[in-house]
């Protein structure tokens, strides 16, 4: 044990080691949070279908009074079968919009019908649109949230380092167009 | 406030009885100190010290029962001004089942709870008292064991009847941990501040970003800014609960401070928070409007 090469030798393999253990560690950490991420994307497909759902009823119970709305509706209807795995963040808020846009537009329209804003049906399906609304927006803080703490990690040296070779690149956050939101205030 | 008048000047005689009382009891020891060598001097200071003692002690007497009779026929009724249906009861309080239900106040060696009000604010029904938590310790002394208790939680207790569905559990707490069965996990919302302040334990991270909306948050931050003491928040089985740990009693009056309109509006900011909190649950369709 006295000869320094064996000692170096030792050193060495301890250095490789540890270095190793922490690559595979981060590796994981980083692994685990893009699951995480996924997950939160998950939950946002599920509160964008909801809210597909919610809307749909609504539209058929004000079809008569929203005829313009109605035909809006038409072009997102594409995807009435549930949202496909493949869509991309950008077009899932694109999808969020289109709803935003026949929601405020039956709101305005309504707004005229003083027996349909009385109806029961009209009523419980606005709040339950509030519902599927508030899910929406939880699993959108969610994703946004696991998104931003991966997103941390992978440009913050020396984790970017072991990001990069695993080909793990910045997500893109679910970003919520505030005007349009701010119109899909559906409290009557 | 008229309705205050009798308490106050039957509060204002009692302490004038224990404030009589205590220069006379300094006089009866200052003349056994300094004349006490004389038998009938040291019987003089003696019965000094007496009146003294009785005047501080039907002081008291009358003191606790003015209070009595404030708590027990005035406060309830400013009460049921302020709250819809409100209904106060000094001697009674909450139970330990509602108590422990929250999940995070650890089981008691003893219990006390007592100012129950309850009531419904914006339509939500609510009940809420004074609760005092203590643990018992032992310890071994040359004379034997010697017991006593100590208090781990001094302060108010809320329920309220939360108006959202929701799954699992969520618990925001400022020092408490959970204690329950449940799978608690902790979850770290967006807010760097409101991570700092409060820990957040939930049974999903969906139902705690869920629950605890923007809105919320920065709610439960003013709270904490506002009140002191530490704060914890259960959302259970579609009820809220709210615990402050605070070493103060609501609805207390004390002897030497004022009985006076003052008093009456700190007491009705104690129920400010609830009236805060509720009006953030009754306009949660709104709540996600200014994200």
């Amino acid at each position: 044990m006295d000869n320094p090469i064996v000692i170096i030798a030792l050193v060495l393999v301890g250095l490789i080691l540890i270095v190793g253990l922490w690559y595979i560690a981060t590796m994981n950490t980083l692994r685990q949070l893009e699951v995480k991420v996924g997950e939160a994307d998950s939950g946002i497909d599920v509160a964008l279908t909801k809210r597909f759902d919610a809307l749909s009823k609504l539209v058929n119970t004000t079809k008569g009074y929203a005829k313009h709305e109605a035909s809006i509706f038409e072009n997102v209807t594409k995807w009435r079968k549930g949202l496909p795995d493949s869509l991309s963040m950008e077009q899932k808020q694109e999808f969020l919009g289109k709803m935003n846009e026949v929601q405020s537009g039956i709101n305005v329209a309504v707004e005229n019908y003083p027996d349909l804003k009385a109806d029961k049906v009209f009523i419980n399906l606005q709040n339950s649109i509030n519902e599927v609304e508030a899910h929406l927006q939880a699993a959108r803080r969610l994703y946004n949230s696991n998104v931003s703490t991966l997103n941390q990690k992978i440009v913050t040296f020396p984790i970017s380092f072991v990001a990069g070779n695993i080909n793990m690149a910045k997500k893109a956050f679910f970003e919520a167009d505030v005007a349009k939101r701010q119109d899909v205030d559906v409290a009557f | 406030m008229d309705a205050l008048k009798p308490y106050q000047l039957k509060k204002s005689a009692a302490e004038k009885f224990v404030l009589m009382g205590g220069p006379i009891i300094i006089l009866g020891v200052l003349i056994i100190i300094g004349l006490g060598t004389q038998n009938a001097l040291f019987i003089l200071g003696i019965s000094v010290i007496a009146i003294g003692a009785i005047l501080i002690l039907v002081g008291s007497f009358r003191y606790t029962n003015v209070v009595k009779g404030f708590k027990k026929d005035y406060l309830p009724t400013v009460i049921k001004d302020w709250i819809d249906q409100g209904e106060y009861r000094p001697d009674f309080g909450l139970d330990q089942s509602i108590v422990y239900a929250c999940e995070f106040l650890p089981g008691a060696d003893r219990f006390f709870s007592e100012d129950y009000v309850r009531g419904y604010i914006e339509g939500v029904p609510f009940q809420m008292s004074d609760v005092k938590l203590q643990r018992k310790h032992t310890t071994q002394t040359k004379n034997g064991t010697q017991t006593y208790y100590v208090d781990y939680f001094v302060g108010q207790y809320y329920v309220l009847d939360f108006n959202k569905n929701f799954e699992g559990a969520v618990q925001v707490l400022e020092s408490h941990r959970p204690e329950s069965n449940r799978p608690f996990k902790k979850v770290k919302l967006e807010s760097v501040a409101f991570n700092k302040t409060f820990k957040t334990y939930a049974t999903g991270e969906h139902t705690a970003f869920y629950l605890l909306t923007p809105q919320m948050m920065e709610r439960m931050m003013e709270l904490e800014k506002t009140h002191s003491g530490q704060l914890g928040f259960s959302f259970i089985d579609n009820k809220m609960f709210i615990a402050i740990h605070n070493n103060h009693s609501i609805l207390e009056v004390r002897m030497f401070r004022k009985l006076d309109d003052s008093l009456i509006e700190s007491f009705k900011n104690d129920f400010r928070l609830l009236d805060d909190l509720v009006k953030e649950l009754k306009l949660n369709k709104k709540i996600y409007k200014e994200i």
